[in-house]
Order: C-alpha cells, then structure tokens, then sequence
C-alpha cells in the first residue's frame, strides 16, 4: 500500500536531490557545460535540461519577475545561474550518506598501493572533523589499517595497463610451485581480498591469465603496444576457467572450509556434521596437493584419484627433508 | 508543457525548500499555503495532505525541515528549515581529495549512499576534479556486499541490538544476536565487533559469512571501557607480536615470495645450497605447520623442535 502510493515518487525526490546538489555546483562555476555537469552528478543531459527550466520557474516569495532565479543555458550548452543565493550551498550530508561514503573510502585507504589512498585518508579526515560526530561518529566506530606494503613492481604495472604496454615479467606460480618468464598484456591491475591482481593475456600461453603483484619478481616495459581485448578486471572470479581444468572434488571438514572461502570453487553442497563438498577447478593438481598437505585430515579427494597419488608423494618427498 | 497550469512537484518543492529556508520566522501552514501557489489551487484537505507528503519526502532528504513554536507562549506553531543546519559547513578539499571521495564513492555494487554523499560536497571542487576521474571507478577488494557493510555500520553508529543468521569458519550454523560496537576491516574482510548476548563475550563476526540480512533488534549497549576494535579480530597465525620466533628454510624457488608472504618475516641468510633461511614470528604452531606445509617439499622448519614435530606427525598421518 505505501509502496504504491510512493511509486511515482522517488522520482521527483531523485530529481529534488540532483538540483539540490547540481544548483550549487552550477552557482559556483558559471558556464560549466551541461553534458559534463549531468555526467557529474549521474544524471540524463535532457533529463537535467528539463529542470533546469523549471528551476528558471521557482523562486522567493512575492514570486515576481526579480524574485525568480535566472537560468540560461546558452548557444554552447554552457549554464549560467543567478538570483539562486538560497541554493548556494548544498544541503548536509545525512548520516547514513556520510557512514556509507566514509566505509567505501576506508575500504580503499586500508588498501596498499593504492595511489590515491594519502589523498582519500586526507578527505576522510577532512570529513570526520567538519561533520562532527553527530553525522559521522566514526572515532572508533571503524577501524582500518592504513597503508601497508604494496607490492614491488605495482606502479609499472599498473602504467603498463593504462598505456597499454606488454611488459615482460618474471613470474611465480604456485599452481606449478615454478619461475617462468612471460610476456604479459596487461589490461586492469586491481585489488581483491588484500591481494593485487593483474589481468591479462598471456602471449606465450596464448590465454588470459590473472597474475598475483607480489609474486612477479621482475618487470619490463617493452614499450610495444597492444590492442586492449576487454578482459574483465575487478569483481571478477579470480580463477579464470580453462579447458584443460580438472575437476577437483573435495570433503571439506570444519577445519578447511576456509578453503571454500578463499578458492573459487562451484557446486557447493552443505553435508552432515558442519561439512562441505566442493568442486575447485584446477589446472594442474601440484598446487591442490600442497593446499590439501596444509590441512590434513580435515580435507578428503573425493576426485580423482590421481590427486590422492599425489599428496602421498608429496607427503613422501617433504618427510625426506625432516631426514637430514 | 503545454496546456499544463498546474506546477510540477519539482517546483513546487524547491519553491518550498527556498520560502522555509529564506523565512525570517517560522511559518504556519495557512501561511505557507497563502504564499505557494499549488498549495492554494486544491481544497484544504488535500492541500493539507500534499503538504504532508511533501514534507515527508523532503525530511527522507535529509532536508531539517522543523516544526517550532512561533511564539514564546507555545500557542502556534511554524515551519522553517535552519539555515545552519541545512548548509553544508565548509570543507576545503584539495581538488586531489576530492577526485579521490568521487572515484571511491562510485566503486561499489550499491553506492548510491555514497554517491549522493560526494555530489553534496561537489559544489566547492575546482575544475580539475573533473579531469581527474579519468581512471574510472575502484573495487576494494572486500568480499562482502556493500548493502551489508552499509546496513551493519549503521547499526554500530546507532548502537543498535541485530541478529543475524551466521556460518563461523568451522561451518556452524547458528542465529545470533549482537549489541553492535564498531566495525573494523582487515585483509579484504569487514568484520563487525560487538557483545554476543547469547555467548555474553565480545566477538567478532566477518560479514562475508553472515547468511541473513540483520534484524533490528532494539537498543544495544555501550562498548565497556578502553574497548578497541581491533583487538578483537585474530590475527593470523604469523601474528607478529608473538615472542617466539620459528626458522625455516626456503628452497631456492620459492623464497623470493615466501619471505614477503608471511607477515613479519625477516631473512636470515642464504645456505651454501641457495636455500634460504628465514625467521617467521610464531604464535599458533598449529597453524604455522599448516602453512609451512602448504609450500611442500620447498620448505623446511629448522627450529624449534616442537613445530617440526608437529609437521612430522601431520605427514606421517597423510602417507597413512
């Protein structure tokens, strides 16, 4: 009932809160052009033309020809606005705009390596103190680390991407427990669970590859160019699926379910006594069986048998260390 | 707009907003209703009841739309909004800051909160934000939806009692019901901190393995005395305040990374056949053997004794 009654609302009130924000904006940089004003704020160029004209309409009391605000928008589509004093300045922040502003940016800030965290841990203190704990009481509220270590060659690779360069690197990969030299195009460099992650293709493999930061220990640009082909980036699985991809299903007891949690796995099926079963795509089964090494008994291969071969070996081979 | 005499909302409201913000006393509704034209053209009821609405959507706004006595005898009451409470105090930005809050606030997948919040502090940006966003929008990297964060942050701010459906890393299904104290993130995760009414402790709960949306559950408490967030999220077996220290070789191939993997490591030296030895804080020898065993063959624990015991019987348990 309240919903229908308030449906065609939320419209004029997101049109209200895009002049209530857009009005001061355009009063203090007069001529701003109106496609980068509407993009600014989010909105449709015509949507935000319209009410502008029906801004031209309102005003103060007694309403008359002087008391209206005064709107052009001219030949070049810049806009000029006067007679709008009340609107000079936008309304507060509320708390919970403040609150979700202040999480997404300490998100960012707790982020190492990221370039614009000083700037955004300088914003955010900016905020805190001039809004006062009565919006924004985080003193203590939320906790992040700022900071940290960013991996070595971050910045090389992320200017590679922005310039698109093939960049020549030296890589680790744990999946083979081995070093090998690549040449890479990378296409996004971006953080995920307190790891950096360079999305690319990998020329020699002749596929898309996700690279760790921290485990390229060296990087050249070489300064050849390449042709972006679109790879997804942030948000993405961090496991990129191949065609060459075992199957791997495991009994993952209470004490490595973390493993479903950290690894991309599918097909996730909750059994008896707080247990769960799932499928993790592997590529090869070197690195699996050092992850099941880690956990011991509270992992079973369900499949295949190859991998429970495998972990034996490698039991076999890290106990003749403890030997000497 | 032709043939339309009535006034749109939209002018309305922004009509409505600039008389209660300009007004020098505050206003009744009769008043207000003599001044603004679409207040007049309907019958006092549904005028009335416009009003309302109106009023109801600017406060959703956040628009401090008040009620106040007009005199100091309380007979009659106005409209008015503050102006110092409606005006966003001044913040002075570097154009740099700025550009920053815009590329954080358009980064997550429900960020309209946040969106709004940086369009508010636009207006006193200087021409070179806007060309500073060419990089586009940011992911954190947190693993939980930014609804929840959101929902659950403001619980905390208000203090408010949830319950909430909940999956601990051990796979336990339980509801629980949390006074919310704050919230910290660490690594990737969003956790929040808060006394557990049913466990009467204070815990700490990762928002990516909530199973539900919160509830409200009324009032919470007050964190006790000296609380500190932070304290109560675990830190990782390589937890490096830890006294003790543990040894362990790395071969040649996996040490580079190894090293800067473990928090709190420093390298001792290379050994004459390229492995390399390194010092890792121990906390929780459980949970370092695991991680020591993770490299496989290309790590050894040199001391102490204890861990490579623990190590040696976790293999021997595998070969069966």
């Amino acid at each position: 009932m309240a919903d229908r009654a308030r449906r065609g609302a939320p419209k004029t009130a997101d049109r209200l809160g895009t002049m209530l924000v857009a009005v001061p904006y355009l009063v203090q940089h007069p001529g701003s052009v109106l496609a980068e004003v509407a993009g600014l704020f989010g909105v449709a160029p015509e949507q935000l033309r319209r009410d502008l004209d029906l801004l031209f309409m309102s005003g103060l009391p007694p309403y008359g020809p002087g008391d209206l605000i005064d709107v052009d928008v001219d030949e070049d589509d810049r806009i000029w606005i006067t007679m709008a004093d009340h609107f000079a300045r936008p309304l507060r922040l509320t708390r919970s705009e403040a609150l979700a502003l202040y999480v997404r940016g300490a998100e960012l800030v707790a982020t190492p390596g990221l370039p614009q965290a000083p700037d955004l841990a300088g914003a955010l203190d900016k905020l805190r103190a001039t809004l006062g704990p009565e919006t924004l009481d985080a003193e203590g509220l939320i906790e992040f680390t700022r900071g940290g270590v960013a991996p070595e060659h971050l910045d090389l690779l992320r200017e590679a991407a922005r310039t698109h360069h093939r960049v020549e690197i030296e890589y680790f990969a744990a999946s083979s427990g081995a070093w090998s030299t690549r040449t890479i195009e990378p296409e996004e460099v971006f953080p995920s669970l307190g790891n950096w992650y360079v999305a690319a293709w990998d020329r020699g493999a002749d596929a898309e590859r996700l690279f760790r930061a921290d485990r390229v220990r060296s990087a050249v640009d070489t300064g050849e160019r390449f042709e972006p082909r679109g790879l997804a980036g942030a948000g993405r699985d961090l496991y990129t699926p191949g065609q060459d991809d075992v199957p791997v299903r495991l009994r993952l007891h209470a004490g490595a379910r973390w493993i479903a949690e950290y690894y991309s796995t599918v097909d996730a099926v909750e059994v008896e006594h707080g247990s769960l079963e799932v499928t993790l795509p592997a590529r090869r089964l070197e690195w699996i069986a050092k992850l099941l090494l880690r956990v011991g008994p509270d992992a079973e291969v369900i499949d295949p048998d190859a991998l429970r071969d495998e972990l034996r070996a490698l039991a076999e081979r890290t106990m003749a260390r403890y030997r000497d | 707009m032709a043939g339309n005499d009535r006034m749109e909302p939209l002018e309305r409201l922004l009509n409505l907003v600039g008389l209660l913000l300009e007004t020098k006393t505050p206003l009744t509704f009769e008043q207000i209703r003599e001044t603004l034209e679409p207040y007049r053209q309907e019958k006092v009821d549904s005028a009335k009841r416009m009003f309302e609405r109106d009023k109801d959507l600017l406060r959703d706004f956040g628009v401090p739309l008040q009620l106040v006595d007009i005199d100091p005898w309380g007979g009659e009451q106005g409209y008015l909004i503050p102006k110092d409470a409606y005006y966003l105090p001044e913040i002075a930005f570097t154009p740099e800051e700025l550009g920053a809050l815009l590329v954080a606030a358009q980064g997550g997948d429900e960020n309209t909160a946040a969106e709004r919040a940086v369009h508010k502090l636009l207006y006193g940006a200087d021409g070179g934000v806007l060309a500073g966003l060419a990089g586009g929008p940011l992911a954190s990297g947190s693993d939980a939806r930014s609804g929840l964060v959101l929902a659950v942050a403001a619980a905390a701010q208000r203090r408010r009692r949830i319950s909430f459906g909940y999956r601990t890393s051990q796979g336990k299904a339980s509801d629980r019901a949390v006074d919310a104290f704050a919230m910290v993130f660490r690594g990737g995760h969003w956790y929040l901190v808060g006394h557990d009414r049913d466990r009467d402790d204070v815990r700490a709960f990762r928002l990516s393995r909530f199973t539900s949306d919160p509830e409200d559950r009324g009032e919470g408490s007050a964190s006790p005395e000296g609380f500190r967030a932070a304290d109560h999220v675990q830190a990782g077996p390589w937890d490096a305040r830890a006294e003790e220290q543990a040894v362990i070789a790395f071969s040649p191939e996996v040490a580079w990374w190894a090293a800067g993997s473990l928090t709190g490591a420093t390298t001792i030296g290379t050994r004459a056949d390229g492995w390399v030895e390194v010092s890792v804080p121990l906390a929780d020898e459980q949970a370092l053997a695991g991680l020591v065993l993770q490299f496989g063959d290309e790590a050894v624990v040199r001391e102490p004794a204890s861990l490579r015991e623990a190590i040696v019987g976790r293999l021997e348990a595998i070969r069966g």
